[in-house]
């Protein structure tokens, strides 16, 4: 038993449909399930609930973290947000960022999970370049980026190089091309959760079809999108899922290469609560912001999730 | 997905504890003042080895006293110390800094005044550096006024140049004393494919020391004033500083990239790799004219095999052109609070004591050229120094120390968290052009009526 | 996927992915060229030379160890609920379960602190463990329960129609099937553990029980930040780490790809 190999009988997708409500009609009734998640909810949902909770109360006060008898403030933190250019530059900037990563990423991801199926020299090492700055942590990456985009770093080393050197620039000097620096370094790090999964999906894909396509003379580009394209539907939904909830949450990066700057250009909602939190002792108003953050992500998870259900169809 | 650091609720965990948590100081004392282990944690040496080196010296007077010192970066520091000090099992003795972290800390921290008398007598005030006392003493008024928090160990300047000794004379330069002067060295270095003067604009910190420099050319005392209420900051002389600073950049002072650069590592590398001729940092550069830490820093930046060249500070030009030399100005680097739930209090008095009061612990310090020496009178001893070139170096560095000893504008420490926030909105906004000094000064009006400041 | 068939065709498609993965190497590059830089290997004998990097190595070993082993069992033991067994509102608890993926850490550690202090597992390794472990936890259920979905039904039915309760099923059916998504559950666990910095940071104050994610504090300082030995330990770091998913990466690439995210 121990030896069997994965089972691929059954696709993923039409399973958990089935799983999710045809199991007592089909057979025995199920045993109860309850005491098995249990352990999960009171570690995962318990915790980390809890710490919501508290968050939410620390939102309502005026406080710096140490004074004792904070002044309880009501609203106040959530209307001081309508007000607060930074917020809102945060939050465009938060927006952009998922939309154009998540595009790059997935595009980036797709190709390369096209390429390793496609009978490639050296698929194994390429895979492994790929992969391998998923592992790495955004602390330890963060000075080997700042020293690659320093105005005498490496990239424009390279660019004048070859003969490219009136592409040269401060890269994270300047508030035109900073996001883009940390976009760079974001897709950089997380393409290879894109690739893996796409490359892994694809290995569903019933090969029959493939075949099937190219007999009646579709091309290879014609192939990708009508029909591996569809079939990664479901991973793709997940991904954008994970990605939205990333983006909410980037902190890492921007903080540490160029400390949300210059002149804000890198704010995200993370960085900023971070800024209001800590260096400025806004300890309610940073609360605040994060239950902004909460709701914000799970409202977009809920959206991403519901367009995958409907658009799958049956 | 993107799981990683962001320090911040340490805070609120901390304070619900301070809050609710009581004081019990009958904790029973373990040690003595000759025996012991005292746990001690900074974020300055920042360097075990130099730390030990102190330690080392403190143990030959007393061997049975155990000193553990344990390095945090500055940029950890609040999110690791707040925890520790609240669950009673933190440090025995932590640095402290003048300004914010005063207000932060000072609950845990025990007033040090009778410490202060029984090792320097009554008169002890006139012993040790004006700056040192009142940048770590709690602000009347509030909470814990009044309260010593920490006895100065040392004390930083700012509001000078470094140069670097090698490039000038290869070109023939001498240091700029005005604004022109200061373009034509620019200009001169810039034709040699040499970069001129490297400064990291990203960072609060060392854009004020730049802007109070000019300040202080255009009006002497008008920032302190400013960041006092005294004055507004959309006073002219403010404004025209922010003209100054933008024109820094204009004129190509600045390196390129500068608001993306940060002190450090980015500027303090690129200088002692000998890209740029100038910088601007304080007196605890003085360690960096020593032929020991130049090659230690050389290696640091990656560069093997460097030749040492030596650093010679300079003063702030008169960009301003008013005639007006500009002041110095500077804080306490860190002073050493002892923590109020020390099970260690007697042997942690002992160490406190002997770093920042006693002839030996003083001159470790003064030796190290990182700080000047608390105590008056305490100078390094510069026959054991090895300078990188002496002949050029020994006499500005000696005036330079000599001339710290008389400085009283403060640096920092006037400075809240949201002001300094404020004040580096309005250096990068004008640097990158995306507001005038004008706007950029009522900005940061705002922001500081904002944080609390009261103006006259 | 792609069918090429002429050596052109071929040609072109190998030299295109070489440009692709050019962006992905080059930060890679330099960070090993950095490691190398200056005193060259004497970086790396610097880093291992910081008093207690052994027992740091040690601390992040059996972190990491105990956040994979809760992890697992936790997932498991709610993937195969999920999947398999009868549960009323599952959804809810699912959605439950997953809205803590949307959680950043920011928001954990002030409620965190003071149980943990109330509990006494403020600088145990536990005050670490847990937090860690009930971060990852949403993820994993993510992944294994699609995965347990595809199992046949049919296997569990045959078992418990043999007798076998739920948890010989679990013991015998789940454990030794999933062994491909348990793979994919220690990579990813196995990264958030090892990488972590800001509970060890703020949880654990004894040296003792520090981790190796705060070895590159030895070289950066205020007024010195010794570049070349931070990426010489970022190199050492990263090692463990890339070890582990070149040995595990065939299993782990087989996990995902039964289960897959869907």
């Amino acid at each position: 038993m121990t030896g069997t190999s994965t089972p691929t009988l059954h696709r993923a997708a039409s399973v958990s449909d089935e799983a999710d409500g045809g199991g007592r009609r089909r057979g025995p009734r199920r045993p109860p399930g309850l005491p098995w998640i249990l352990p999960a909810l009171v570690l995962s949902v318990g915790l980390i609930y809890y710490g919501i909770g508290y968050t939410g109360y620390i939102s309502t006060l005026n406080w710096d973290g140490i004074s004792p008898g904070p002044e309880h403030v009501g609203a106040h933190n959530y209307t001081r947000m309508l007000h607060d250019p930074v917020f809102w530059a945060a939050v465009r900037h938060t927006a952009l960022f998922f939309v154009l990563t998540f595009v790059v990423q997935t595009l980036v991801g797709l190709t390369f999970a096209v390429l390793m199926h496609s009978k490639l020299k050296l698929a194994a090492i390429y895979k492994v370049i790929v992969f391998v700055p998923v592992v790495l942590a955004p602390a330890i990456m963060a000075p080997v980026f700042r020293h690659m985009f320093a105005p005498d770093g490496e990239l424009n080393a390279v660019l004048r190089h070859i003969g490219l050197g009136d592409l040269a620039q401060p890269w994270i000097g300047q508030t035109s091309t900073a996001l883009p620096v940390i976009m760079f370094i974001t897709i950089w790090e997380w393409t290879g959760v894109t690739f893996v999964l796409y490359y892994a999906a694809m290995t569903q894909i019933d090969p029959s079809v493939l075949e099937a396509a190219r007999i009646d003379g579709a091309g290879n580009l014609r192939t990708l999108r009508s029909i591996i394209w569809p079939e990664l539907r479901g991973t793709t939904v997940a991904l954008a899922m994970l990605g939205a909830i990333g983006a909410l949450k980037t902190f890492d990066v921007p903080y540490l290469v160029t400390i949300g700057g210059p002149n804000y250009a890198t704010e995200f909602l993370g960085t900023y609560i971070y800024r209001q939190t800590i260096p400025l002792s806004h300890v309610g108003y940073g609360a605040a912001l994060s239950i902004v953050l909460l709701v914000v992500a799970l409202l977009m998870a809920l959206a991403l999730q519901f367009a995958g259900r409907e658009r799958e169809g049956r | 997905m993107r799981l990683l650091p962001v320090f911040a609720a340490a805070t609120l965990a901390i304070s619900a504890l301070a809050a609710c948590g009581g004081n019990d100081s009958s904790e029973s004392d373990a040690s003595t003042a000759t025996s012991g282990t005292v746990n001690w944690w900074g974020w300055t040496p920042t360097d075990t080895a130099t730390a030990n080196a102190y330690i080392a010296a403190f143990n030959q007077k007393f061997p049975d006293i155990k000193v553990n010192y344990k390095l945090v970066n500055i940029s950890d520091w609040v999110a690791a110390l707040r925890p520790a000090l609240a669950s009673g099992n933190g440090p025995d003795v932590f640095d402290m800094q003048p300004g914010a972290y005063v207000t932060q800390f000072k609950s845990f921290a025990e007033d040090q005044t009778k410490l202060a008398e029984d090792a320097l007598g009554a008169g002890w005030k006139d012993k040790v550096a004006p700056i040192g006392i009142s940048g770590l003493t709690a602000t009347e008024s509030t909470q814990d006024g009044g309260k010593l928090t920490a006895m100065s160990v040392g004390s930083v300047y700012a509001g000078m140049l470094w140069l670097n000794g090698d490039i000038f004379k290869k070109y023939n330069l001498t240091a700029p004393t005005t604004l022109d002067e200061w373009k034509h060295v620019c200009q001169v270095l810039k034709q040699n494919k040499v970069g001129c003067f490297v400064q990291g604009a990203a960072q609060e910190g060392f854009d004020q020391d730049t802007l109070q420099s000019i300040a202080n050319s255009v009006q002497p005392g008008l920032w302190s004033k400013a960041s006092t209420g005294d004055a507004k900051w959309t006073d002219p002389g403010i404004v025209k500083t922010l003209a100054i600073w933008k024109d820094l950049f204009d004129s190509g002072i600045m390196q390129e990239g500068a608001v993306g650069y940060q002190q450090y590592p980015d500027a303090n590398n690129d200088f002692l790799t000998g890209k740029y001729g100038m910088i601007m940092m304080g007196t605890w550069y003085t360690q960096y004219a020593t032929t020991k830490a130049m090659t230690a820093a050389l290696s640091a930046a990656g560069v093997s095999g460097a030749k040492p060249f030596p650093i010679v500070p300079a003063a702030f030009p008169d960009v301003a052109g008013a005639g007006n030399t500009s002041e110095m100005y500077g804080d306490a680097d860190f002073g050493l609070a002892i923590s109020t739930k020390s099970k260690n209090k007697a042997a942690a008095e002992t160490f406190v004591k002997w770093m920042a009061t006693s002839a030996e612990g003083q001159q470790a310090i003064a030796d190290q050229l990182n700080d000047i020496p608390s105590v008056k009178g305490v100078e390094p001893d510069f026959t054991k120094i090895e300078l990188v070139d002496p002949a050029t170096q020994k006499g500005p560095v000696e005036d330079l120390i000599t001339k710290s000893g008389s400085i009283t504008e403060p640096r920092e420490s006037l400075l809240s968290a949201d002001v300094q926030t404020g004040i580096l909105a309005a250096a990068t906004s004008v640097a990158t052009g995306k507001s005038t000094p004008e706007d950029a000064a009522k900005a940061l009006q705002q922001a500081a009526e904002a944080a609390g400041v009261t103006f006259k | 996927m792609f069918e090429i068939r002429s050596r052109t065709g071929r040609i072109f498609l190998q030299i295109f992915a070489t440009v692709l993965l050019i962006p992905f190497a080059f930060p890679l590059v330099v960070m090993v060229k950095g490691a190398f830089a200056g005193e060259g290997l004497g970086n790396f004998q610097a880093v291992l030379r910081v008093p207690g990097f052994g027992r740091f190595f040690v601390n992040s070993l059996i972190i990491a160890a105990a956040v994979i082993v809760l992890v697992y069992v936790v997932t498991m033991m709610a993937a195969f609920g999920f999947a398999k067994l009868h549960i009323r509102f599952r959804e809810v608890y699912f959605w439950l379960l997953l809205a803590c993926l949307t959680l950043p850490e920011v928001v954990l550690l002030a409620p965190l602190f003071a149980t943990d202090t109330k509990l006494g597992l403020y600088d145990t390794y536990w005050a670490v463990i847990l937090p860690l472990a009930a971060l990852q936890v949403p993820f994993a259920v993510l992944l294994t329960r699609n995965f347990i979905n595809s199992l046949p039904d049919e296997l569990f039915e045959a078992a418990r129609v043999d007798g076998a309760n739920s948890y010989r099923g679990f013991i015998y059916l789940v454990i030794p099937l999933t062994r491909p998504i348990g793979a994919a559950v220690l990579i990813f666990t196995l990264v958030a553990a090892w990488n972590d910095y800001l509970f060890p940071l703020v949880f654990l104050q004894s040296p003792d029980l520090q981790t190796i994610t705060l070895v590159p504090q030895f070289f950066v300082g205020e007024f010195s930040n010794d570049q070349t030995k931070i990426l010489a330990s970022a190199v050492i770091t990263a090692i463990p780490e890339i070890v582990a998913y070149l040995s595990l990466q065939r299993l782990f690439e087989r996990g995902l790809s039964a289960g897959a995210i869907k």
